[in-house]
């Protein structure tokens, strides 16, 4: 059988960078972060507000959601499906395929979340057990569901092939668009419109996070000296997969090549790494790509600025990459944008494409020195220019679930 | 137009998902596509808002949408005095 090659015909993305792709790698590129010191207010019934440093998405999505869609949206949805949504929007108007015949039949659409519609959950919580209403809001069930911005995208778009939510936490969106991408590489579907979101930057959850002891007072230091832990970020990415005759007969722009998935289990510890899981994920995805020891690559790392995830990925691109590591480029875009959980590998995925298509990889930010255990080529304080064929993009998640992708650049 | 009623009828426009120039006093709540989930929605939004309480049985009779504000701004009078 014909290898059936798959290609990136559309970009969106949403994230505290900016609300879409141009200013999200705008923002990257120039090295403006979007992690501040937030102030999270439980209200009258909970403890006291504190301060915790998160990107969060800045103005109004809704009306110029409104705007593109001619339909009303409102409050009809949680943030993480209003994330998905504008990110789709996007990337389906980039890719020429608004209204387009195609999404009515062979056009998957899978995103990925850890969690679901938190907002809601949370305000709906604080009402009934303290406030004491005994009424829930009659879309509380359809806003929490984490089916819920698939479904917004496909009666948004008129997406009728296999439309579904996966997760696997800080991953999900690694899934996902492996997913959409199998979906395509059987022969299912022609297109595969696939990504991620996320928005738990509430008082109840963020908190919860901060019980894992993994959160930094400070900002998102990957693979730096004196790193101290991770920050949340919030938004959304996606992209549009395609089938390359498909996309060549109807003649659309060709952005990248989805070239190669690897996929792995540490089945080892909640939030631990392993060496062995996350390189099992990056050799699979690179063998799949048909890269090898030879290849110019930039790797966008799953980088989290924490202690274990960053020494662990480090050991790990050098156990995959071998001497290749001491140049090849390695980034970090949490830094700026935050740790989108379920979103994340989504979108850097969309920022490791621009950074190939551009030739200029973002720097990393917050650094304060080296640490020897994460001995590697991090491209620090200016974009630096770049002459890479292929991005390897890395998630690995808690629970120890891993997904590394890799990105051809088209010619 | 009161500014209280200019607020509710953009938070009816918001969770009803209308139009908001379709909301004139003398349409129905079928006509501006407020069907029995969109009151409940608009009642909820209302009580976040203002801080209140709505009796469920406070918007039985209501059947356009004047009737509709009057009994909101009614119940928000009250709870603002109480």
């Amino acid at each position: 059988m014909v290898r059936r090659r798959i290609v990136v015909t559309g970009l969106g993305a949403v994230s505290g960078l900016g609300a879409d792709v141009k200013a999200n790698f705008a923002a990257a590129l120039a090295g403006e972060g979007a992690i501040r010191r937030r102030s999270f207010d439980p209200g009258p019934e909970g403890p006291e507000a504190y301060e915790m440093p998160a990107a969060l998405v800045e103005g109004d999505l809704v009306a110029p959601l409104e705007t593109a869609l001619g339909r009303r949206i409102g409050a009809s949805l949680d943030p993480f499906a209003l994330f998905a949504l504008a990110s789709a929007q996007e990337a389906l108007a980039q890719a020429g395929l608004i209204g387009h015949a195609a999404l009515e039949r062979r056009t998957a659409l899978v995103l990925g979340h850890g969690f679901a519609g938190i907002h809601t959950l949370e305000a709906s919580y604080l009402r009934y057990f303290g406030r004491k209403s005994a009424r829930m809001h009659p879309l509380t069930v359809p806003k929490v569901m984490v089916s819920a911005p698939a479904s917004a995208v496909a009666m948004s778009f008129g997406i009728r092939g296999p439309v579904f939510a996966v997760s696997s936490a800080c991953a999900s969106s690694g899934h996902a668009i492996a997913q959409g991408a199998g979906f395509i590489a059987t022969g299912a579907c022609d297109l595969a419109v696939v990504g991620g979101s996320e928005a738990i930057a509430t008082p109840g959850c963020l908190k919860a996070w901060d019980g894992l002891q993994a959160m930094s007072p400070t900002a998102c230091r990957p693979f730096s000296a004196g790193r101290d832990g991770m920050a949340i970020g919030e938004g959304g990415a996606v992209l549009v997969l395609e089938e390359l005759e498909h996309a060549r007969a109807r003649g659309a722009a060709i952005l990248a090549e989805c070239a190669g998935v690897g996929l792995s289990s540490d089945a080892f510890h909640w939030t631990q790494p392993s060496l062995e899981g996350a390189v099992s994920a990056m050799t699979a995805a690179l063998a799949a790509a048909d890269l090898g020891p030879k290849a110019r690559l930039l790797v966008s790392t799953h980088g989290t600025g924490t202690l274990l995830n960053d020494r662990n990925e480090a050991a790990a691109l050098h156990a995959v990459l071998g001497d290749a590591v001491v140049d090849t480029p390695i980034i970090a875009t949490k830094s700026a944008h935050g740790h989108l959980i379920g979103a994340t590998a989504a979108l850097q995925a969309v920022l490791a494409l621009e950074a190939l298509r551009s030739g200029k990889a973002p720097p990393i930010l917050n650094h304060l020195g080296r640490d020897p255990e994460c001995d590697l080529d991090l491209v620090l304080g200016e974009p630096r220019d770049i002459f890479a064929e292929a991005a390897l993009v890395n998630a690995f998640a808690f629970g120890g679930l891993n997904a590394s992708l890799a990105f051809r650049r088209w010619e | 137009m009161t500014a209280l009623r200019d607020e509710l009828l953009d938070l009816i426009a918001d969770e009803a998902l209308v139009d908001r120039a379709k909301l004139t006093p003398q349409a129905t709540l079928t006509d501006v596509g407020l069907d029995s989930v969109g009151v409940v929605s608009v009642v909820f939004a209302v009580e976040e808002r203002y801080g209140i309480e709505i009796a469920e049985d406070a918007l039985r009779d209501v059947t356009d949408l004047e009737g509709f504000l009057a009994s909101i701004e009614d119940v928000i009078a009250t709870g603002k005095a109480a």
